[in-house]
């Protein structure tokens, strides 16, 4: 009972506001760490692999937000 | 004489189906508890980055008013998103828990959250799926 009542204290603290980018972010650096994790052993080939799908996912991300502009006026 | 030769002797088979139960039982056990394959095969980097993940995606997801699908779903879409969902496994009581105001996709935020709860459900399958392939001795 008291461990539902404390997740409810933390909800209530993350009544999450966030702007689109802001989500895009946080969604890509949590993915492209535990991708770097899972798929690559040593700490320098984690590393790298955690910039280029971080930077991936943002160059994707912010590309397809872009192209989808002129279809939102 | 061939035939002999090739087939396997029956202690091996044994260490064998042996090796394949524990496997399993590291691969349900990640499922469950989101690192906790990882931690049984003492992959303990791995472990911490896998129970993070899916409980920041689960918090943000929850904390966003992500939809929680439930087994009563109307369609396919709703059917799929429960399976992604529960990949979270006991993760998925604790969102449960979280969304005390339910769930709110009228806006954009509630729709990523959506996205971040089936997302950490996904991820935690392929961890589980990961910590299995290792225990089973595979490259991982």
């Amino acid at each position: 009972m008291t461990a539902l009542r404390t997740m409810g204290f933390f909800a209530v603290m993350l009544a999450l506001q966030l702007s689109h980018f802001q989500a895009l972010v946080i969604f890509a650096v949590v993915i492209s760490v535990a991708f770097g994790f899972l798929g690559r052993r040593q700490p320098k080939e984690r590393l790298k692999y955690i910039l280029w799908t971080l930077f991936l996912f943002l160059l994707i991300g912010v590309g397809i937000g872009w192209a989808m502009y002129p279809f939102s006026h | 004489m061939a035939e002999e030769t090739t087939a396997p002797a029956p202690v091996s088979r044994a260490r064998d189906s042996k090796h394949d139960t524990i496997a399993l039982l590291v691969g349900a056990a990640g499922w469950l508890v989101p690192g906790l394959g990882h931690a049984l095969l003492k992959m303990w980097g791995r472990a911490i980055i896998c129970f993070v993940t899916v409980g920041v995606l689960v918090w943000v997801g929850a904390g966003m008013r992500g939809n929680l699908f439930t087994s009563r779903g109307n369609d396919a879409f709703d059917s799929l998103g429960y399976i992604a969902d529960l990949g979270t496994g006991s993760f998925y009581l604790v969102a449960r828990s979280l969304e005390t105001n339910g769930p709110d996709v009228s806006h954009a935020d509630g729709d990523y959250g959506t996205r971040f709860l089936a997302t950490a459900g996904v991820f935690n399958l392929l961890a589980a799926l990961h910590a299995y392939e290792a225990a089973r001795g595979c490259k991982a």
